[in-house]
């Protein structure tokens, strides 16, 4: 479905990404690993196109590697960035109309509302409220709903866990199992390797700009590459 | 009583103009941190169509003001197309001398183009004459300005809370390229900011022109400055800031018309920016200052 | 003795280079040139002191003043003032209060009055303006230079308004000038590379810093916008001490951003920068000013166009934002183009 061959990214001048290829196959949970400062985000936003990037970014067999940032999440892309990012001076139910925001259809778009709201009981009860006053783990699961609202096929999701009390990051990953078994396809970016191994077929290990390991998530688990590069312990 | 009511009037009309113009900048701002010193020229855009529309003897008010505002529109919107695209990524100081140039270009334009004299145009004379409401006679164009200005507020913000491209805009003045990954084009959130901006400006040129009854190059650097000067009050880039900032100068303005001595009258602004300077030594940042909704994006 | 730091001593250098370009244009005036040219390089030379009065604070705090025009203009007022004969003055502001017209003060008492006097001017708005927000700091000079025009044309019984202050000894020459342009030149390369300067610089630069910086980073930015007026102040000293009239009008817009351009088409992170924009647009506007008067040109007889040269000022300002943000010079001072940087 999402394709890359040899990509490089760059932030200005500098190079973060020495020419990755990786694959997403429709329905699958894919997970980037790697350490700090790998190059994981800068592969998401050369994706989503916010970063300048060469090579071939290809998306239900269309090549992407021109288009402009709308256009792609025109595709059907979209992104829970690191960070989260949401609109804190928007309410929750304004963040979720802005996701949805290529969605003309206003009774489609209040169907998804209702939805997503029904899976996420606590955003539901904080609908009106302003999305700043939210927990962190709150605020992860809005960034995420909010990607939902597009309807896309594919999800990247930048560090999901990030910051949270385990108890939010066990949520945090029940719903991204359960998102997969509805048969979305997400490109997952962790550090938490156990957690993503846990959930993902198939894993992609970067370290300084390079993809250094791949395999499916059990091969690459037991790898020692993994805890090398992650644990820094060679 | 009349009196009292004529003054309250009178600070409101003020205050409601040098809203309009605010605003306009706030949103321009908010968006993308541009300091527009061209906006007065955009105001002088609209006084001079309505010399052209004079000058092909079409004197129906309605396609007068009409006409004058859609041309403020076009103005500001190819204004951002043409001068302001190349510096949208720029740091703010780039874009404030983008925009000085620019509004050195436009006046000095009409200056060659047109006239540096005053043009005379009275086909909006016809907004201005005295009512009685409840025994008090008040002048009608202050009256309309104030209504407008409140309706405007209102449409404004509906359009701000209702619509996909209003949550847009003030999505933008938060996290543009969070905006732009939900898919919204961000030449179409600039559009629109400018537009609007456009449009304030075209309906405080309508109540300008009403008053003064001619245009030269220099119609908006008044107002604006006035208007700047609100904004900075209210906090810059705030939008509600930006109103409260351009009621509270209007209030400051006609309170100081009425406090001082007629021998002074050539330097109320002078008191009005001395009582601003007050306001900004207990508050640096202005009032509604927008640096602490932004400070929650780390 | 004061001890330099070895970029103060290429600031040195670099002063001193450019001590020699305006030597250079001096004398090839001096000699060659017609009355009116000298008026015109006069003029350039005071346009300098400007540019480099408003290079202090621009160029270091990098706070975009729009105010300059009106801080040179108090200096000019103010030495006008003190150094215009009594009975000349008693025919000029018949109605002058606080005794105004019944004294007046040799040349240089009369300068150091109107340097003082601006100096403590600028200390009282300053400490409004070092607070605010780059933006904020803006429009309140904007809102200054309106002000004290207002007050340069509202007291006729002071400053004449629009009508000229006549009688100003006319003490100066071009030699006196380009004298003082290099004493400026060698001040503001001196701050540029002092502590003080490179420390604002860096603030600038990085504005979260800077904020951590707190309470300093005001003081810095008062100590340039201080010394950025007293240069103002110089210059219009200048100009009153060779033309021997003022007024109201060339405080205003038009000198305003006359110099910004000028200012921002070299560079105004660089003292160099100041001096190359300011001599590129003095000459450059005399060939534009020449096509407003509605030349015959190549048989042609073409229109009078007022108006051309502000709109090349102005297009000037834009390009340069639009291609080169930081002026044809950038970063780099005069020196650092003879000799090759150290790593
Ligand atoms: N905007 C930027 N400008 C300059 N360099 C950047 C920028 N963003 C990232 N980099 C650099 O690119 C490299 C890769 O960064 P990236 O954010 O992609 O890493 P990451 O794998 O996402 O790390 P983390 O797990 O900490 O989020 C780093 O060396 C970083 O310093
Ligand atoms: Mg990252």
């Amino acid at each position: 479905m999402l394709t890359i061959q040899d990509l490089h990214v760059f932030h200005g001048p500098i190079e973060a990404v020495h020419g990755i290829s990786l694959e997403v196959e429709q329905g699958k949970c894919i997970s980037l690993l790697g350490p700090n400062g790998a190059g994981k985000t800068s592969t998401i936003s050369a994706i989503t196109g916010i970063a300048r990037s060469t090579g071939l970014v290809r998306f239900e067999g269309r090549d992407l590697s021109r288009d402009s940032v709308e256009a792609r999440i025109a595709a059907g892309i979209a992104v829970s960035p690191e960070g989260r990012r949401i609109f804190s001076n928007l309410t929750v139910l304004e963040n979720l109309t802005l996701g949805a925001a290529l969605q003309k259809d206003a009774a489609e778009k209040a169907k998804d509302t209702d939805h997503w709201f029904s899976l996420f009981p606590i955003l539901a009860e904080r609908r009106d409220q302003s999305a700043g006053t939210l927990s962190g783990g709150e605020q992860q699961m809005l960034a995420i709903a909010r990607a939902l609202m597009a309807r896309p096929k594919i999800l990247l999701l930048d560090e999901p866990s990030l910051g949270l009390a385990p108890k939010i990051v066990r949520q945090i990953f029940d719903l991204i199992a359960d998102l997969k078994t509805r048969g979305m396809t997400i490109l997952l970016v962790e550090q938490n390797a156990t957690q993503a191994l846990k959930l993902a077929d198939y894993a992609y290990l970067m370290s300084s700009g390079r993809i250094v390991a791949h395999g499916t998530a059990d091969d690459l688990g037991k790898s020692d590459k993994l805890m090398a590069e992650l644990t820094g312990v060679a | 009583m009349e009196y009292i009511v004529q003054q309250v009037l009178n600070a409101l009309s003020f205050g409601a103009e040098y809203a309009l113009l605010a605003l306009g900048l706030a949103i321009v701002f908010s968006i993308m941190g541009l300091v527009n010193f061209a906006h007065g020229e955009i105001i002088a855009v609209g006084g001079y169509t309505m010399v052209a529309f004079a000058s092909l003897a079409i004197g129906n008010p309605m396609i007068v003001m009409v006409g004058a505002v859609l041309a403020a529109m076009l103005a500001s919107l190819t204004l951002e197309r043409v001068a302001f695209r190349p510096v949208r990524k720029a740091d703010p100081t780039t874009g404030l001398l983008t925009a000085f140039g620019v509004s050195i270009v436009l006046q000095n334009l009409f200056l060659l183009f047109v006239s540096p004299r005053p043009i005379a145009v009275t086909s909006l004379y016809f907004l201005d004459w005295s009512i009685e409401i409840a025994g008090i006679r008040l002048a009608s164009l202050q009256v309309f300005e104030t209504l407008t200005t409140i309706i405007v507020i209102i449409a404004l913000m509906l359009f701000l809370r209702r619509t996909v491209l209003g949550l847009a805009v003030r999505a933008a003045s938060l996290d543009f390229e969070m905006v732009r990954l939900t898919g919204i084009r961000a030449n179409r959130v600039f559009a629109i900011a400018f537009l609007i901006s456009g449009l304030l400006a075209g309906l405080a040129c309508i109540f300008i022109m009403a008053r003064r009854g001619s245009v030269d190059p220099h119609l908006g650097f008044e107002p604006v400055l006035k208007a700047f000067v609100a904004c900075v009050v209210g906090g810059f880039g705030s939008l509600p800031g930006a109103v409260l900032g351009g009621f509270l100068l209007g209030a400051v303005e006609v309170a100081m018309l009425v406090m001082l001595p007629q021998s002074l009258g050539g330097m109320t602004d002078a008191f009005v920016f001395m009582i601003v300077a007050m306001i900004l030594i207990w508050r640096p940042d202005g009032i509604l200052s927008p640096a602490v909704e932004k400070g929650d994006k780390l | 003795m004061i001890r330099l730091s070895s970029s103060q001593r290429s600031g040195l250098v670099g002063a001193a280079l450019l001590a020699l370009v305006l030597v250079a244009i001096g004398l090839l005036t001096a000699y060659f040139g017609s009355r009116y040219q000298v008026r015109l390089v006069y003029s350039a030379y005071v346009n300098l002191i400007v540019v480099l009065g408003l290079q202090v604070f621009m160029g270091n705090a990098r706070i975009t003043n729009l105010s300059h025009s009106a801080f040179m203009g108090i200096g000019a007022y103010a030495a006008a003032l003190c150094v215009t004969p009594e009975n000349i003055k008693k025919i000029s502001l018949p109605d002058a209060p606080w005794g105004l017209a019944q004294f007046s003060l040799d040349p240089v008492v009369s300068a150091l009055i109107a340097v003082v006097i601006t100096a403590v001017l600028a200390l009282l708005l300053g400490m409004l303006i070092v607070r605010l927000t780059s933006i904020g700091a803006t429009i309140v000079t904007l809102a200054i230079l309106v002000i004290i025009h207002a007050i340069f044309l509202y007291r006729t019984d002071i400053f004449k308004g629009n009508q000229a202050f006549f009688g100003i000894p006319q003490v100066f020459n071009l030699t006196s000038v380009i004298a003082i342009a290099i004493l400026v030149v060698i001040v503001c390369r001196l701050f540029r590379e002092s502590r003080w300067g490179i420390q604002l610089r860096a603030s600038a630069d990085d504005e979260v810093g800077a904020a951590a910086m707190g309470v300093q980073i005001y003081r810095l930015r008062l100590i340039a916008w201080v010394l950025g007026a007293v240069i103002l102040a110089v210059a219009g000293i200048c100009y009153a001490y060779f033309l021997g009239t003022i007024s109201a009008r060339p405080f205003y817009f038009n000198h305003v951003f006359l110099t910004l351009a000028m200012l921002i088409l070299g560079g105004m992170r660089t003292v160099t920068g100041a001096v190359l924009g300011t001599f590129l647009i003095s000459f450059g506007l005399e060939g534009v000013r020449y096509l407003e008067t509605g030349p015959v040109f190549l048989g042609i007889d073409l229109p009078e166009a007022l108006g051309l040269s502000g709109i090349a000022l102005g297009a000037v300002i834009v390009l340069t934002m639009a291609l080169r943000p930081t002026g044809i010079m950038g970063n780099r001072e005069i020196e650092t183009l003879f000799v090759r940087q150290r790593h």
